[in-house]
């Protein structure tokens, strides 16, 4: 890495006396590419996609340019720990993966890629409206969103067909019967109520905005927290836990699900799409009595949880010219419909050119994940992107409010608790 | 005779400077010996810990300039209902497995002390959990404490003492803490018996056999002999142990990130959540330093209450 900055600093000084000297000299202006530059992602879970970009992207674009991208793979959960660092110390990858809200996080490390961002939108069939929600910083694009990750239902097509039902439930309340029915067959749900980084979220955030709670007003100030609309959610979340789940889904992180829906402990759990990759890979046999659902609708609606994957450039960068043109070379069509190909449909696009990509033709039961990316939506929503809105999801305020009352607090004082939290946080 | 004839230069000549002789100063080389050790503690203890204490006193988001605010870190810890259950949680992980590992690790270390078969390679094989590395050995007990897959609730309902699937040991708030302590002391104990072991093989047999001929007893020998003659090497290793499991991270990270409901949050990882995933600098090292007064007023009361008598 070292080396690759040092060269591409002296590259950059270079650049700077030939720019000085072009300009001397005469109208044209010389720009020295850089030698290498280094994208970062976090493992994929589905490994060929990580390949494609290593053996087939990477190469392309230094055969075609000259310039050699390096692919550096962080293991799944450290990435923001990773982009932390070289934010702040102002070296090290030239662009990362960024998640979640972190486009508002490092606004001020990260360049302005609003242009390339409309070039690629317009080149793509334009953008869902719901990607800006996580990369447009007052105004500017931070980060070009390349994929969602849906977090969407899970359920034993078999299990549910035992207890009397051939489709899956299209409302929360239904999914409660339902649950019920099957618990009493001896198939539970699980859903995650712990501290992971993504299964809570899931559906816990959808379950509140779709009966109506919400955390803070659109103006990003009033606490809205408690309301009849929270507390409804709550006492639904309740009475879906005691009543459907199992017991340990309080202390499940990120992986938990994934391991009990496998395991044949769990009939129904809020996953990504990956239980079902890896089942097809690992038990084909229970793969096709797997599907996959939308969330359920509540009395506001149906939603999902956004979660956003989109490349950002560092403002380190030497040469940011360049690292511009590379993700504007990345987002075309031709070099990045494959690159989702491998990934069937893991990765969800946000341009509207791949509503109807071959990729989803490759199982119907993904069909859901790509019909849920415009419900979707970022923790603290309708309030725009914030630092108090990463605070509230780092202190776990909205998953431990519903988790509190699940262990036995009573609705009003998870929410009493919620709201001094809530408050506490949007005043700073 | 020549030997005491004074020398017929009588001027004064400074010996020659030697670089040995002056490194040999015991000014000197006590400098030298004690130097490295303090830029070393200065650099990687020092350094950070005054910079923890700035940190905590500005508005510092990730990424961005820090504004000085004062106390209001802190003031804002005060007043915030998850701050004060992770005080809570700290203290009772803290005053629990260090309590059961003093008594479980004495217990260990005066059987390790006794004669046996193969004494030396169970002394060896005790110090496993301490080698193996806290995050995998803490995956391990991530399948022992999982229900589905729990070697603990398999025994329990084919013996038909408790009805499938058990008990859920990280997943009830009150359950998760105690299964938190126990892997905790499963992990620190061999730290405590060896050191203790240490401890015992000084005391003198003359001792016993003293006692023994005036007609003690085994427990008369340990209350009278062993006990008071080990308090500074308890105090040592019970300083270290509790330095130890007030800053516990890992194993809490790995097996429930803090959860259920915030049930197992301490110190460390509200600190590292509030920093690193929440992007506040200054809050998470406001948190972080909460820890030294806390932890200094209990280690300034073992420090009493275990202080070796002067007789």
């Amino acid at each position: 890495m070292a080396g690759v900055s040092r060269q591409s600093r002296r590259d950059l000084l270079k650049v700077g006396a030939l720019g000085a000297a072009a300009s001397l000299a005469g109208p044209s202006i010389v720009r020295a590419a850089p030698k290498a530059m280094t994208m970062m992602h976090e493992s994929s879970f589905i490994p060929p996609y990580d390949a494609f970009f290593k053996n087939k992207l990477a190469v392309a674009y230094e055969k075609a340019t000259g310039i050699k991208i390096n692919y550096e793979v962080v293991s799944v959960g450290s990435l923001l720990t990773r982009v932390t660092t070289t934010a702040e110390n102002g070296s090290g990858p030239d662009m990362s993966t960024v998640g979640f809200n972190w486009a508002y996080l490092f606004d001020e490390k990260l360049i302005d890629v609003s242009d390339i961002a409309a070039e690629i939108g317009k080149e793509g069939g334009g953008w869902y409206d719901n990607a800006q929600e996580a990369v447009v910083v007052n105004g500017k694009w931070k980060a070009i969103p390349y994929a969602n990750i849906g977090q969407l239902m899970n359920w034993r097509t078999d299990w549910f067909k035992e207890a009397g039902y051939e489709k899956f439930p299209d409302t929360w309340d239904e999914l409660l019967e339902a649950g019920i029915k099957l618990k009493k067959n001896g198939h539970p749900f699980g859903f995650e109520l712990g501290h992971g980084f993504g299964d809570n979220h899931g559906w816990l955030y959808p379950l509140l905005w779709s009966y109506g709670g919400r955390e803070v007003e659109a103006d990003g100030k009033t606490i809205v927290i408690d309301s009849d609309e929270t507390a409804r959610a709550i006492d639904y979340c309740r009475r879906l836990y005691k009543e459907t789940m199992v017991e340990d889904c309080l202390g499940w992180t990120d992986v938990s699900n994934n391991k009990a829906f496998l395991s044949e402990q769990i009939s129904c759990t809020n996953n990504a799409e990956s239980i079902l990759w890896l089942a097809k890979k690992d038990f084909p046999e229970m793969a096709k009595v797997i599907d996959q659902s939308q969330n359920p609708t509540g009395p506001k609606g149906r939603f999902h949880f956004l979660n956003v994957q989109a490349h950002a450039i560092f403002s380190h960068t030497p040469d940011k010219q360049a690292a511009k043109d590379f993700l504007r070379w990345l987002m075309k069509p031709e070099n990045l419909g494959p690159w989702y190909d491998v990934a069937v449909t893991y990765y969800q696009p946000f341009l509207h050119k791949y509503d109807d990509a071959p990729m989803w033709n490759v199982d119907k039961r993904n069909i859901p994940y790509r019909d849920a990316v415009a419900s979707a939506h970022l923790p603290g929503w309708p309030a725009p992107l914030s630092r108090a809105q990463v605070e509230v999801i780092a202190k776990f305020v909205v998953i431990d409010m519903f988790a509190q009352a699940c262990a036995g607090k009573s609705t009003k004082d998870a929410i009493a608790e919620a709201k001094q939290k809530l408050t506490a946080i949007y005043k700073a | 005779m020549t030997a005491i004839v004074a020398p017929a230069d009588t001027t004064r000549r400074r010996p020659a400077f030697s670089l040995a002789r002056w490194l040999e100063r015991p000014g000197v080389f006590s400098w030298m010996m004690v130097g490295p050790p303090i830029i070393f503690l200065g650099m990687l203890v020092g350094y950070p810990f005054f910079y923890g204490i700035w940190l905590s006193l500005l508005n510092r988001p990730v990424a961005a300039e820090g504004k000085f605010i004062g106390l209001d870190n802190y003031i804002a810890d005060w007043h915030d209902p998850a701050f004060w259950q992770v005080v809570i949680n700290t203290f009772v992980y803290t005053i629990v497995a260090t309590i059961l590992k003093m008594v479980f690790g004495l217990g260990l270390a005066l059987v390790m002390n006794q004669d046996f078969r193969f004494k030396n390679l169970t002394r060896a094989l005790l110090l496993l959990p301490f080698i193996v590395p806290t995050v995998l050995s803490t995956i391990a007990w991530q399948w022992i404490l999982d229900p589905a897959f729990s070697v603990i609730n398999w025994t329990l309902v084919t013996l038909h003492l408790i009805a499938p699937p058990g008990p859920s040991w990280l997943g009830n708030p009150d359950l998760a803490m105690g299964s938190l302590i126990i892997v905790n002391v499963w992990r620190g104990l061999p730290f405590y018996a060896i050191t203790l072991l240490a401890g015992l093989q000084t005391i003198s047999p003359d001792l016993y056999e003293a006692a023994t001929i005036d007609g003690a007893g085994t427990w008369t020998k340990f209350r009278y002999i062993t006990l008071p003659l080990m308090k500074p090497v308890i105090f040592i290793v019970t300083m270290f142990s509790v330095i130890f499991t007030f800053a516990d991270f890992q194993l809490i990270y790995v097996l429930t990130r803090g959860g259920p409901a915030n049930s197992t949050q301490v110190f460390a990882t509200y600190a590292f959540d509030v920093a690193m995933n929440g992007g506040q600098f200054g809050q998470g090292a406001a948190i972080a330093l909460t820890m030294v007064p806390a932890l200094a007023l209990m280690i300034a009361a073992m420090a009493i209450y275990l202080r070796p008598s002067k007789s």
